[in-house]
């Protein structure tokens, strides 16, 4: 009886649980209105204004989700400022994990009870394109404050653009370049320079290697992705669709980089992992994007970091592009959302591209250049170190979102070259004849082309 | 003397096994009090040189841990007793009663634990979707209620349930329920207590279809809070460290409560008498 007594309990507490959790979740968010349409308060944006004057969804209640995988604080700030203006929208930052984002996000686009706004990777662009509705701002305005805005135009839309671009740089431990006797002037112009400088900032004893001058292990297709550029080589042919990967300049890279290890100066064997090796205090220099500085804040506090831009081929010159980049991208919205949540998603959209306050902190966190134009002059962009060490971000390409083949078979490539002793050329032939497969019957088209400076190579 | 040296040497091994499997979540709760760079040093050490509490700290930030905690608690809970007795009830009946087709039934059951879990996932979240149970317990509970595993590790338990007994009781004029819950049940307390470790454990441990299901933050589950700490690029492994001692403390009280019944239960289910 006492047996049948506690699983009707048991029962009884899981038929209150699912009525008491089946509730749809209102729409109405805290329920404040607004009644004041005139705040006298300023109209923002440079070229794309924003108009806080003005009445969201009439001024009735209404509530927008927003889903992120991190930066969070930098997203609620948007939320809590946007909210000040306008106390009728209830904005909740959503926190997802990275990893299963991209498999929840698009199952709950499909329905109308997705988030109205949420944020986007350009590599998830054909996973979430078709569940985005274009942004609700005039193209022409956009284009005059953001960079890069005309690759991401669709039949004359833009469903999201670049907040930020990422791109790689040279991360140098300051107190082992005292400890060589280097100084700011020796902060190197061209590979050659670097490589001496590499030389110096090794440490052995004996033959035992204690400290890599320079460690690029697991940052394979990092760097290869965006080397050949210095060269004047374009990852695809003027087709756009071509994967150029075997050629000259691709090969000139490895060979660079190998005579770094050839000289001594780093190790195969040493620091598997350049970043984290970097971060240990065992190596001096890694190539590493922007990324990485907020790893090293985060996780390796005590280690004292400059950041200088990658060397060039030769002194003096501008290259043909400084290396690739990648955008973080601007927010999307759900066009399944109901009407209401998409209209007032479009009003915060408008907001969030003009407030320079919380885009600049947003930029920083990412450790992105502003894509922003109004930004790029900012104090404390110019004094973060891994942004001021792009230089002229113009002269940085986008070839698109890069397919993962590059990736995959750049790191195998080198992982050829470095472990099973394959030869360069013919490591490089295999990784062409790799990503030339993968890429058959498949719908790529580089963004090369949109660089101002482009010019098609073989 | 053979013996002993056998004996000495089998628990030796044993030792060493349990060393090695013990090993991580040990490193794993010491690291939890160590700060991030010294967790990622080259020299590494058992216990932490600097100790903090940081990383505990920190998990509040990531997400609500004791609300999360709770709701975890609470569905591992409920599903392990509605599971636990669906199987048992499940077993019963493919073990203790003889009705055409029950072969097949049985077949059916055990072919539903064949099905890859990720061929499912799709239709089944359109399925709990249409039929408006996303953002609830409901939607966690309801597909965890009868496990076939369950079925099965029970239907085999009932072979140390003796058919005497249940007949004697029939003769006094016990009816099924009364058995059921009276004979049967206390007679199965051995096999009852492995599944529920197991139960507890899936449920504890599951993320992916809370993660699909629950999209109010207040009612998420501790494994998906735990994933937080991995971001795009890096991880906060203290934090991570932290959280998931924490998560683990409720698994370790299911397994010293049922432990001394637990091995007993789960042999019985797996040797046929």
């Amino acid at each position: 009886m006492k047996t049948t007594r506690t699983l009707a309990a048991v029962l009884t507490t899981a038929v209150l649980m699912l009525t008491a959790c089946s509730g749809e979740s209102s729409d109405d968010g805290d329920g404040v209105k607004d009644t004041t349409a005139a705040k006298g308060l300023p109209i923002v944006g440079e070229n794309l204004k924003y108009d806080p004057n003005t009445l969201v969804n009439d001024g009735n209640p209404i509530h927008l989700d927003w889903w992120a995988w991190g930066n969070i604080p930098q997203m609620q700030a948007f939320a809590d400022a946007y909210q000040k203006i306008h106390p009728n929208v209830d904005i909740t930052v959503v926190n997802q994990p990275w990893e299963d984002y991209w498999t929840k996000l698009p199952l709950q686009l499909q329905g109308s009870k997705g988030p109205a706004i949420f944020n986007v990777h350009n590599s998830e662009h054909d996973n979430i394109i078709k569940y985005m509705a274009p942004y609700d701002v005039p193209l022409d305005q956009l284009t005059a404050d953001y960079i890069n805005v005309q690759p991401h135009v669709i039949d004359g839309k833009v469903y999201y653009i670049d907040l930020g671009l990422m791109s790689g740089a040279i991360y140098y431990n300051k107190d082992m370049w005292a400890k060589a006797g280097l100084t700011d002037a020796d902060i190197p112009e061209t590979w050659d320079q670097f490589r001496e400088v590499a030389k110096k900032l090794t440490v052995r004893d004996g033959s035992k290697l204690k400290q890599a001058g320079f460690n690029f292990n697991a940052s394979f297709s990092a760097f290869q992705s965006g080397m050949a550029y210095q060269l004047g080589q374009n990852m695809f042919a003027a087709d756009g669709k071509t994967p150029t990967v075997d050629n000259p300049a691709n090969l000139q890279v490895i060979q660079r980089f190998l005579q770094m290890y050839a000289d001594g100066s780093g190790s195969k064997d040493f620091g598997t992992e350049a970043t984290t090796s970097f971060g240990q205090g065992q190596t001096a220099m890694v190539y590493a994007w922007g990324w990485y500085e907020g790893t090293l804040r985060n996780d390796f506090p005590k280690i004292k970091f400059g950041v200088f831009r990658t060397p060039v081929p030769t002194a003096g010159t501008t290259p043909y592009a400084f290396d690739r980049y990648n955008g973080e991208s601007t927010l999307g919205i759900n066009k399944n959302a109901p009407a209401d949540q998409q209209a007032a998603a479009q009003d915060f959209l408008k907001f969030y591209l003009t407030d320079k306050t919380n885009m600049k902190a947003l930029n920083l966190s990412y450790g992105v250049f502003p894509a922003y134009k109004p930004l790029a002059d900012d104090p404390d962009i110019k004094a973060d170190p891994a942004l001021q060490a792009y230089g002229d971000i113009e002269r940085y390409i986008w070839p698109g979102t890069i397919p993962s083949t590059f990736e995959d078979n750049f790191t195998k490539m080198w992982q050829d070259i470095l472990y099973n002793k394959v030869d360069p050329a013919k490591a490089l032939a295999a990784a062409q004849q790799k990503i030339t497969t993968d890429l058959a019957g498949k719908n790529f088209q580089s963004a090369e082309q949109s660089y101002a400076a482009y010019a098609p190579s073989n | 003397m053979r013996l002993r040296i056998t004996a000495i040497c089998l628990n030796v091994g044993l030792l060493v096994i349990a060393a090695v499997t013990i090993f991580p979540f040990v490193w794993m709760l010491l690291s939890s009090f160590k700060h991030a760079d010294e967790i990622a040093a080259v020299d590494q050490h058992l216990l932490p040189r600097v100790w903090t509490l940081a990383n505990y700290r920190s998990i509040q930030e990531h997400f609500d841990v004791v609300r999360l905690f709770g709701n975890s608690l609470l569905l591992a809970v409920v599903i392990t007793a509605i599971a636990v007795y669906t199987s048992l009830l499940g077993g019963y009946v493919f073990g203790k009663y003889r009705f055409r087709g029950r072969g097949l039934l049985f077949s059916v059951v055990l072919a539903t634990t064949m099905i890859p879990w990720a061929v499912v996932l799709i239709p089944r979240y359109t399925m709990f979707t249409d039929a408006g149970l996303q953002d609830s317990y409901a939607s966690i509970i309801i597909p965890a209620a009868i496990s076939s595993f369950g079925i099965f590790m029970m239907r085999q338990s009932m072979d140390n349930v003796p058919d005497e007994i249940l007949e004697a009781a029939r003769i006094d004029g016990a009816s099924e329920l009364y058995i059921f819950h009276r004979i049967v049940a206390p007679l199965s307390v051995n096999a009852i207590s492995a599944l529920a470790i197991f139960q507890f454990l899936w449920v504890w441990e599951d993320y992916l279809w809370p993660y699909l299901m629950i999209t109010t933050p207040s009612k998420q589950v501790l494994a998906v809070g735990l994933t937080t700490f991995s971001g795009q690029y890096s991880t906060d492994y203290g934090g991570l460290f932290a959280a998931t001692t924490v998560s683990i403390i409720p698994v370790v009280i299911v397994y010293v409560i049922f432990q001394r019944r637990f091995v007993a239960g789960a042999a019985s289910a797996a040797v046929k008498g």
